[in-house]
């Protein structure tokens, strides 16, 4: 049942797990905002990363042309009137940030206008969300069929790259990096500036938030739409590597819970851990026990929910 | 009489089908303090809570220098100038002493010169500079109490509301907070204090009002009711 596996590859599914980790971090440090702090169980975060490379992959194929707009079955012909141009240049990372800011803007107009009448109420918060991942898989099958689509690694990251006398595929070494950045720039936006302070206000105490001249409800917007911008922008930088297909939602949806519950909500850093782990479980345990890969992501989301159910760098919740 | 700084005017209120308020007509007038006195659930913190916009005012209005201000949300009354000390304090727990500052610092609603910011804040209260990175959840409740005033002075707001600040604090914590709120007073700021004890209030209101059951019970100058003339310990209970 146990598959040994050598030097090469124990390295080679080393730098895999961090790869995917980083990916997992994407999808799950909106989540962690989203669960954490202002406690909505967003089960359509999945769908989220989804759309997110669904959006990606179709930008990548037909470029950010006006022709590309005119194309749009639909409303496509709105656009007729302007001539035929580049509007930017096809760039991968270019392309992931737009399918970011528009599933931002998906997000913030799902929280606005259904989450928010929903506020508190945690069962229909699942129902509303769990219906509308149903209904956002049947539209993705709609527009972009069954077939899986895998686009291009982009060109400036092709290849290896050495560390020592190493060599690691540059992509994934890429995708760690950004997840790295991300983390950071995360933790001193909500640790750090007085904008994370007045979310967390906003969260401790939303009433007394208000009477301070806190926002309050504007900023819960922003963390939810900024929370499935990451997921979707997760979605773009993932699909040269997992590719885009239907399903790709649910199958991502649990492990965003999974770090979740592991790293302790609402914490950035358990977040970033739980994501490295769970790349490390899913990829070394599909190569060596790949009967019980689940048994394996799985127990340990057991274990600490047993013994430490504030998740391994959690608050307690009160 | 001085302007009016904020004025209730017949206001009701209910919390579901209780009627918390009935008629209630108030007055603090401008640099001036108005002494809020009344038993437990008398609806002295009901008052705050509809002065603010937590709670809706069925009927009646509320004007902040003579702007109606009954149907706007917290954020916007608080952006005319109207800042709380709540009823417990309740700072921020999850933030140091000094995002609890730093979250709630507005520019003064008349665009003059911020009179107050985090130096005057600490130059106010030492001891919560001193522990301006600790997180607020353990400072003790008098230093919560300097909190939350230093927090609603950061807004540099026009009309200050204070809902029972000596609640729970030792003899000598009363005695300084009450010390600030006299300097406060003396600064010009417009103060609507509410207390359970009268022996506080009478000394530094200018003018006292007494709720009794949802209705004012009494409006009186101060000086009119410190030298005992009028009976109110039907009023306000036995202290």
């Amino acid at each position: 049942m146990l598959r040994y596996i050598g030097f090469e590859e124990a390295r080679l599914l080393a730098i895999s797990s961090f790869a995917y980790g980083g990916l997992l971090f994407l999808l799950s440090s909106g989540f962690s905002l989203i669960f954490g702090l202002m406690r909505i169980p967003n089960l359509m975060h999945g769908s989220f990363f989804m759309l997110g490379a669904y959006f990606g992959v179709s930008m990548l194929e037909k470029g950010l042309t006006t022709d590309a707009l005119k194309a749009i079955p639909k409303i496509g012909g709105a656009f007729n009137f302007l001539p035929s141009f580049t509007i930017l240049p096809p760039n991968f990372f270019l392309i992931a940030i737009i399918s970011g800011l528009l599933v931002a803007g998906i997000g913030a107009l799902v929280e606005r206008y259904l989450l928010r009448r929903l506020n508190g109420q945690e069962l229909p918060q699942v129902l509303l969300t769990l219906g509308l991942s149903f209904v956002i898989a049947d539209l993705c099958l709609m527009i972009w069929t069954g077939d899986p689509w895998q686009p291009a690694t982009p060109a400036e990251l092709r290849g290896v790259v050495q560390f020592g006398t190493l060599f690691f595929p540059l992509y994934r070494v890429a995708i760690i990096g950004i997840a790295v950045v991300i983390a950071v720039a995360l933790w001193l936006m909500v640790d750090w500036t007085r904008l994370g302070a007045m979310i967390r206000a906003g969260v401790d105490d939303p009433q007394i938030a208000r009477v301070c001249g806190i926002k309050v409800s504007q900023l819960f917007t922003l963390v939810f739409a900024l929370g499935a911008g990451l997921a979707a922008f997760g979605g773009v930088v993932g699909a040269p590597y997992l590719s885009v297909y239907p399903g790709l939602d649910a199958d991502m949806l649990p492990l965003a819970l999974i770090v979740v519950i592991l790293g302790g909500t609402g914490s950035l850093l358990g977040a970033l851990v739980g994501s490295f782990l769970i790349g490390l479980l899913y990829n070394f345990g599909q190569a060596m026990v790949p009967d019980l890969s689940y048994v394996i992501l799985f127990l340990p989301m057991l274990l600490v929910l047993v013994l430490r159910p504030q998740g391994l760098f959690g608050r307690s919740i009160p | 009489m001085a302007n009016s700084a904020l004025s209730l005017i017949d206001v009701d209120a209910f919390y579901g089908d209780s009627h918390v308020l009935e008629k209630v007509s108030l007055t603090c007038g401008e640099g001036c303090l108005l002494g809020l006195l009344g038993r437990n659930g008398a609806g002295k913190s009901t008052c705050m809570n509809v002065t603010v916009g937590l709670l809706p005012a069925r009927r009646g209005k509320v004007t902040v220098f003579g702007e109606d201000v009954t149907k706007l949300a917290p954020e916007a009354i608080s952006a005319r100038g109207v800042a709380l000390v709540p009823q417990g304090r309740r700072i921020f727990k999850s933030l140091t002493v000094r995002e609890n500052l730093i979250v709630a610092a507005r520019k003064p609603t008349n665009g003059g010169k911020a009179a107050w910011n985090l130096d005057t804040v600490f130059a106010m209260f030492p001891r919560l500079g001193e522990r301006r990175s600790q997180m607020s959840a353990h400072l003790s409740g008098g230093e919560q109490q300097m909190l939350a005033i230093g927090r609603a002075l950061m807004a540099n707001p026009r009309v200050l509301l204070m809902d029972e600040p000596s609640e729970g604090l030792a003899p000598q914590i009363v005695a300084e907070v009450m010390a600030t709120i006299r300097h406060l007073k003396a600064s010009g700021l417009s103060i609507v204090l509410v207390e359970q004890n009268p022996k506080l209030v009478f000394d530094i209101a200018d003018d006292i009002v007494i709720l009794n059951s949802g209705q004012v019970a009494v409006t009186a100058p101060a000086a009119d009711l410190r030298d005992g003339t009028a009976d109110l310990r039907q009023h306000l209970g036995v202290f």
